[in-house]
């Protein structure tokens, strides 16, 4: 067997790459992740760059014509991954044994205290920013009595079953989506009690094949109940985002949805106002409709980061009603800037904060 | 968060966990974490319901599981297996457990019963 895997080894080092103009093969530049032989099947992984794909499917091409010389095996299976830095050791710690939402890095929860205030708007536009900037991202609406994320990507298709009975969440944007409106159409209301809300969150974490993503974007329901419990004790979340607007109603509530994450341990990343200004299309007059600046004094009271705004546009709205997010029909409108900022500034606190670890169980 | 143990370590004959934080470790025997469940089975939904739980003196525990960021659930070998430990509630134990176990030791002579 060894001597296989030998020869394996040997033909991988001959195939030669240039890399900054200095000569060297995959193995030593650490191109191929874990090499498996069993049965006389070999299994390689190589580590692709997704800006390059079409020079690594050509590597593929060659590291398959490669082995294919050799005598005695049956079959060669040979996968492009895509990766980033920051993941890789999470990723090659025993992959094949970790299932469902395990192989995620980062789970971040979009929650409010109140509804009606944008969390799945800002949710889907937020996870296409998070994707801009060259992560793999995935949403799940956990919103099971009332889902928007169907709407608001324009999609209602069922999701497929994969060979291993898991939910292949639906692909759009280049994101991973699951929703509960996937399964049931529109005009359906859920009508259960917690323990089967409670089921079906469970189902969507462990029975959708989510792969190994960079970011899950949870867009939670509003409120402190079942659904952000069972998520809070289910998975260990990297971090929440509270979502506003600068109305002191809603800030009463938002500063509940902080109290609860604090209580169960998950970093909050920070506070985004929703319609936080209107401006006149026809005089091009700003006008506070919510009061001004309200979740940013909030966010200073309670000591959390105010991570931006977002104003009042009929532009969002138009394009969330039409199925095509406003960072994916208008990259470069000024809101979707605005969400682009977000979304950096997101990504950088969840790279920093995940440090604080939990403990490890060790039995003795 | 001080409070977050680095280890939970499960000794081998399941009697008892070390709690190894970054500057201390502490240990609290299975009894003891028993009989302190925090399950609504045991602490009830309010201070009249609690209910004294006796003859505990033998009993093991049979996993730990990680809750979310902020606890563990202890499972016993009396099939005990709802109480969620925080952090907080583990280091409250260990820092008033003498008191804690003086007052259940009373409560259990006062009602005649025992630990086995």
């Amino acid at each position: 067997m060894s001597q296989i895997k030998d020869q394996v080894i040997d033909k991988l080092k001959s195939i030669h790459i240039t890399l900054n103009g200095k000569k060297s093969n995959i193995i030593d530049e650490k191109f191929i992740d874990d090499v498996v032989i069993a049965n006389k099947k070999v299994f390689l992984s190589i580590k692709a760059d997704k800006s390059n794909i079409e020079k690594y499917n050509q590597l593929k091409v060659k590291v398959e014509n490669e082995l294919s010389k050799i005598d005695g095996l049956d079959k060669i299976s040979v996968s492009l991954t895509s990766h980033n830095d920051n993941q890789l050791d999470k990723t090659q710690s025993n992959k094949s044994s970790r299932k469902g939402i395990d192989l995620v890095s980062n789970i971040i929860a979009i929650a409010s205290g109140k509804g009606g205030v944008g969390k799945s708007t800002t949710s889907i536009n937020l996870a296409l920013a998070i994707n801009n900037l060259g992560y793999k991202v995935g949403i799940l609406d956990a919103d099971i009595y009332g889902p928007s994320i169907p709407k608001l990507i324009g999609e209602s298709k069922k999701p497929k079953v994969s060979d291993e009975g898991k939910i292949l969440p639906i692909i759009k944007f280049n994101i991973s989506i699951m929703s509960i409106g996937f399964l049931i159409s529109e005009g359906t209301p859920m009508i259960w009690r917690g323990p089967m809300v409670i089921s079906a969150i469970n189902q969507m974490l462990n029975d959708v094949d989510w792969g190994d993503l960079d970011y899950l974007i949870v867009d939670m329901p509003p409120g402190t109940g079942d659904v952000q419990l069972t998520m809070a004790q289910r998975v260990p979340m990297s971090g929440a985002v509270i979502i506003s607007t600068p109305q002191d109603l809603a800030l009463i509530d938002a500063k509940k949805g902080l109290e609860m994450f604090k209580k169960v341990n998950v970093p909050i990343i920070g506070i985004i106002e929703n319609m936080s200004t209107f401006i006149c299309p026809h005089c091009n007059k700003e006008t506070y409709i919510f009061g001004k600046e309200g979740a940013e004094f909030e966010a200073k009271k309670q000591n959390v980061d105010f991570l931006g705004d977002i104003p009042l546009e009929v532009v969002i709205r138009e394009t969330s009603d039409n199925g095509n997010p406003i960072l994916s029909s208008n990259p470069e409108a000024s809101v979707s800037k605005k969400f682009l900022s977000i979304a950096e500034k997101i990504v950088s606190k969840v790279s920093v904060s995940s440090s604080t670890k939990n403990p490890n169980i060790i039995i003795e | 968060m001080l409070l977050i143990p680095v280890n939970i370590v499960l000794s081998k004959n399941k009697k008892n966990i070390t709690l190894e934080y970054s500057e201390k470790s502490s240990i609290l025997d299975a009894e003891f974490l028993r009989v302190n469940s925090p399950s609504a089975e045991v602490k009830g939904h309010s201070p009249d319901q609690k209910k004294l739980v006796y003859k505990k003196k033998n009993v093991m525990i049979s996993g730990i599981e990680l809750i979310g960021n902020y606890a563990i659930k202890i499972s016993f070998d009396d099939g005990h297996d709802t109480g969620i430990y925080t952090w907080q509630y583990l280091n409250d134990l260990y820092q008033s457990h003498d008191s804690i176990w003086r007052a259940y030791i009373s409560e259990l002579r006062k009602k005649g019963m025992e630990r086995e």
